[in-house]
């Protein structure tokens, strides 16, 4: 891992760079106590209490916690859907940038166009998305399901089904694979030496060869990147099941973060939702640290 | 020859593969595009049309005479740029710091990091709004503006840092040997070889801004200081939703994204660089 | 040496430049400078954006006040609303729907029984439904501005296909079982393809009317919440055959094949009871602009809500209202404002000329013949004064109303008999009840120590 040139240069200068690190950081440690810290522990005080916002808050101590975990059957099913969410959204889209990255990854013409095209998607956002899907996934007259027709497959209820829901939410959420994602994945590919993969033409590899045993390797950083921040953000998947079904049906897609926001703005239990909130970052914080464990199985940095 | 034909078969594949895709991820868009020029009764009708038989290119013009939209770009565009580059200097040199240089305690401090973007802005907002209140800053951009100049979120770092992990060590240690200053390596060497990351969180940030309703929501009082996110929130009710309209305005809004990513991919294409050392 | 030293400036400057944007730049609004009290009142977006006629009148009928109006988005309003409270800076009026308890409760508004005192200001000119609801705790926080109510609606061009009399609108349940089966059609295949009457349409966000179950109970004399507050009941018999109602007009139909129609409803021109899918259902009188505005040409009756024998009808009625926030700066003018807005003739004058059709709060402009043009109308209005607040559990307004449906779903479909459904639902609703109640016997009590220790002190 060090290289010869790295060993040359051990203590004198790893004290400057700490030094240097702190004025590089400086600003940035003044904005990350004031929007990162003093928030988290003003919601962790908050979790400890009643509070409405507009009142006083009340110290009850663990109480939110105690009452959350036993008698709360909503947090349950919450974490549940949420956990299925993500354990389903997460590797498909995953995989679906990364199909997209290499397809666009090629030397033919037009990849700009291509690009931009899988690139908007991404953009639509807000209600108007939200709506826009409500009227695709509708059982009777809606875009997918005239298409599942066209193959002779009957769609199901979609978001009034308690079962077809969860996977509706999962379904529209693929439609941003060619977003952000993709982008960096593409950045990725594009900075893999062409030596490596002509290597394995030499060899008799085919295309197949050169994915698995070139470029995943070396998009190995990028994926694990990606699959994190994909994880966090899934475990907070909120406006689409707000707007589209408010949770139902049957509290099928009462996802963990649009209960918060329940808890939070509807009823102003502001103290519940806040334990809520630091429950989530816990179980978020050991699925992360997790994966950094298994990281450093698979991850191949230079 | 026979190279030729199989790189030929490989194209039409290719080609037909990505024709497929588009025309399955396009569709979405295509919908607003179409309802934007609809009237109200055309929107749901059954079966969907695509294009309507009458065209309302009034929509557009209605868009104008409904809201600011002048102001509200200026604003937008205002707030958004600044944002961008706060965000893209800050989180770089954040990333810098966690990527390129070493000092103790720096991954304990990475997860802390990290742990920012655990908690749902929910319950964070409250106490934000507070701390700006009493800066006052209320009705102001500055709570738009200027958090992105103090690190520019944990997201852009932890981006920005990945990319910055696969630069060879051993290159900024010969930089350094050389005699150069932390910052010139981060600016000559580290940057202009994540242009790539860079891009990315710059249109990523655009997004982000460009379309943030709460934040203005919450922030702006007068109207005159409003940006297009809550421009667009005009054509939605409490029992009935403008259709047309709402995506007329969308579309306005979305164009210069559209337009500015289209010309700045070469930034996402880059040439492998030669350093000499990986040889 | 020069172009370097010329370079460094010009970064330099530009940087200056951009810090000086960064923390000065905001484009701002003057306030004319005319002698005159400037008060800001904020309304929620109805479908146009029209100055409402009440604020243009008051500005002009006096010129010791001027309304400054703001219109915000109705996306997260209660938020907007919310920090402008917290921010010790809100708005001087504010025209709200949700239940006045949940602000008042939390202080957000100030009370405004003095000036009703001083003023002697008529309060019986307002739906006694509306009036109670702007009450808590033994104060008065606000007044009633418009209103919106139910009834039944039912299309003519379908009776007359399943042979019945238009001109006999159902009078009790039983009659909409009746006319119900003649209604009832089903294509080639077998599949539903109209209905006489669906209960509860509310699965789609934003068309979520109040439940038809929720309308009998009040109906059969439901009380949810006991006189001092403390106690909540949903498993009252009233509710409960409310909801077995229900459950037992859907059990006419299968299961599957209701929930396969039902998926069809849709938005606008596809409204179940536009395209005809529906002949009968309990709607709200806002309704009428849908119809107006996607199917004009629709032959339909309004009717006053069924009954059982020997019940009346009852309609539910939310309240538009107006009220002074905490902190605001021109409390005084701000009720001048009310009280005008309130009047018999600027609500006539206002509900006539605003495109929204809802309904003076203003019992007497809303029975002004001025007002009732129509016999649709005059059935709205009618409606109105038997009608029931849907706030009837303001402390925990959201929580009741989630468990509810939630209850009212589980039992539906079958999961459930109405009665366990209700009772986890009341369970949970207690639940949060006493807490709520708990919490806010804490805040009173450290308030009242509060002001006693400040009085030790002075």
């Amino acid at each position: 891992m060090l290289n010869p040139i790295s060993q040359t240069l051990k203590s004198p200068l790893r004290k400057k760079q700490a030094s240097l690190a702190l004025l590089f950081l400086s600003p940035w440690i003044i904005g990350f106590i004031v929007f990162g810290i003093y928030p988290m522990v003003m919601s962790f005080y908050y979790s400890l209490c009643r509070y409405d916002v507009l009142r006083i808050p009340q110290f009850i101590g663990w109480l939110n916690y105690q009452e959350l975990i036993f008698d709360d059957p909503y947090f349950w099913q919450s974490i549940w859907n949420t956990l299925y969410f993500t354990a389903f959204r997460t590797p498909l889209s995953i995989i679906g940038s990364l199909l997209l990255a290499v397809l666009v990854n090629s030397a033919l013409r037009g990849m700009r166009i291509f690009r931009t095209i899988y690139f908007v998607p991404s953009i639509v956002t807000g209600v108007a998305l939200s709506v826009l899907w409500m009227w695709m996934l509708n059982p009777q007259y809606g875009l997918v399901n005239n298409a599942l027709a066209f193959f002779g497959i009957p769609g199901p209820l979609w978001l009034q089904s308690p079962d077809w829901s969860k996977p509706a939410m999962v379904l529209m959420n693929l439609w941003s694979i060619g977003g952000g994602r993709m982008l960096v994945f593409l950045a990725a590919l594009q900075s893999i030496p062409n030596s490596l993969y002509e290597s394995v033409d030499i060899d008799g590899g085919g295309w197949w060869h050169k994915f698995y045993y070139i470029t995943i390797p070396m998009l190995s950083p990028v994926i694990f990147l990606w699959t994190i921040l994909d994880v966090i953000f899934s475990l907070q998947v909120f406006t689409e099941a707000y707007v589209m079904t408010k949770g139902g049906p049957l509290n099928s897609t009462l996802f963990y973060n649009l209960y918060l926001y329940f808890k939070a703005f509807d009823d102003y239990s502001m103290g519940y939702a806040s334990a809520m909130a630091w429950i989530l970052l816990i179980i978020t914080l050991l699925i992360t640290l997790i994966q950094f464990r298994l990281g450093k199985r698979w991850v191949h940095y230079n | 020859m026979k190279n030729n034909r199989k790189t030929f078969v490989r194209a039409i594949i290719t080609y037909a593969a990505l024709v497929a895709c588009a025309v399955v991820l396009i569709l979405p868009f295509l919908w607003v595009l179409s309802t934007s020029v609809k009237g109200d009764q055309q929107i749901f009708t059954i079966p969907p049309q695509f294009i309507p038989e009458k065209i309302h290119w009034e929509n557009y013009i209605e868009v104008f005479k409904r809201m600011p939209f002048l102001t509200y770009f200026l604003n937008s565009s205002f707030i958004t740029i600044i944002t961008i580059i706060g965000v893209v200097l800050s989180s770089s040199l954040v990333a810098y710091a966690f990527a390129c240089l070493h000092w103790p305690g720096r991954d304990g401090v990475f997860v802390l990091v990290l742990a920012t973007m655990m908690l749902p802005m929910q319950v964070t907002m409250i106490p934000i709004f507070v701390f700006f209140k009493e800066l006052g800053w209320l009705n102001t951009f500055k709570p738009l503006t200027i958090p992105a100049f103090f690190g520019g979120g944990a997201f852009n770092i932890f981006v920005l840092r990945q990319f910055f992990l696969t630069v060879p060590q051993s290159l900024l240690d010969a930089a350094r040997i050389d005699g150069c200053s932390e910052f010139r390596i981060y600016w000559n060497i580290v940057l202009p070889l994540a242009k790539p990351a860079l891009a990315t969180v710059a249109i990523l940030t655009f997004l982000f801004s460009w379309n943030d309703f709460l934040g203005p929501l919450i922030y702006l009082s007068d109207q005159i200081k409003g940006t297009l996110a809550l421009g667009l929130a005009i054509f939605t009710g409490q029992h009935q939703t403008e259709w047309g309209l709402l995506m007329a305005a969308s579309v306005m809004m979305m164009a210069p994204i559209i337009i500015i990513f289209f010309f700045f991919q070469r930034y996402f294409i880059q040439a492998f660089m030669a350093s000499g050392i990986k040889g | 040496m020069l172009k370097n030293l010329l370079k460094k400036a010009a970064f330099s400057f530009l940087t200056i430049v951009t810090f000086w944007f960064l923390f000065g730049y905001s484009p701002s609004k003057k306030i004319p400078d005319d002698g005159k009290k400037h008060i800001q009142l904020w309304i929620i977006t109805g479908q146009k954006e029209e100055i409402p006629y009440s604020v243009r009148m008051f500005n002009t009928v006096q010129d010791s006040i001027v309304i400054d109006l703001t219109a915000i988005p109705w996306q997260e309003h209660e938020k907007k609303i919310l920090t402008a409270i917290l921010s010790g800076n809100p708005p001087d009026l504010v025209s709200q729907f949700i239940p006045v308890a949940q602000w008042a409760a939390r202080l957000a508004l100030t009370p405004i029984d003095d000036f009703i005192q001083t003023d002697q200001f008529d309060t019986t000119v307002f739906f006694p439904a509306l009036w109670q609801e702007m009450k808590w705790k033994g104060q008065t926080f606000a007044l009633p501005w418009k209103t919106a109510s139910y009834a039944f609606f039912y299309n003519n061009g379908l009776f007359k296909e399943a042979g019945l009399d238009p001109s006999k609108p159902p009078k009790t349940w039983s009659d909409v079982i009746e006319y119900s089966k003649k209604l009832v059609r089903r294509d080639e295949q077998g599949r539903l393809e109209q209905m006489g009457f669906i209960a509860d349409y509310g699965v789609l966000p934003g068309h979520g009317d109040m439940p038809t179950s929720i309308l009998i109970a009040w109906q059969l004399g439901a009380q949810f919440l006991s006189a001092d507050g403390s106690k909540v009941s949903i498993t009252n018999a009233a509710t409960v055959k409310g909801l077995e109602w229900v459950v037992n007009f859907n059990r006419s139909y299968d299961t599957k094949e209701l929930s396969a129609f039902i998926s069809g409803f849709g938005y606008a021109e596809q409204h179940a009871f536009l395209s005809n899918k529906v002949a009968m259902m309990c709607l709200q009188n806002t309704f009428i602009e849908h119809i107006n505005l996607y199917r004009p040409n629709m032959d339909y009756t309004v009717c006053p809500i069924p009954s059982f024998e020997g019940s009346t009808t009852v309609s539910s009625s939310g309240s538009w209202w107006l009220g002074i926030p905490r902190g605001a700066r021109h409390s005084k003018s701000a009720w001048e404002f009310m009280k005008f807005a309130v009047g018999e003739k600027t609500q006539i004058e206002e509900s006539l000329e605003m495109e929204e059709p809802l309904f003076p709060a203003n019992h007497l402009a809303a029975n002004d013949p001025a007002f009732i043009k129509d016999e649709k109308t005059r059935v709205f209005v009618k409606q109105m004064e038997l009608s029931h607040s849907p706030a009837v559990v303001p402390l925990t307004h959201g929580v009741f109303w989630r468990e509810y449906t939630m209850a009212r779903e589980r039992a539906v479909r079958g999961l459930q008999t109405p009665l366990e459904a209700l009772e986890q639902a009341e369970k949970q609703v207690q639940l949060e009840l006493d807490k709520a109640v708990r919490y806010d016997n804490y805040v009173r009590r450290e308030i009242r120590f509060e002001s006693r220790s400040n009085n030790f002190s002075n």
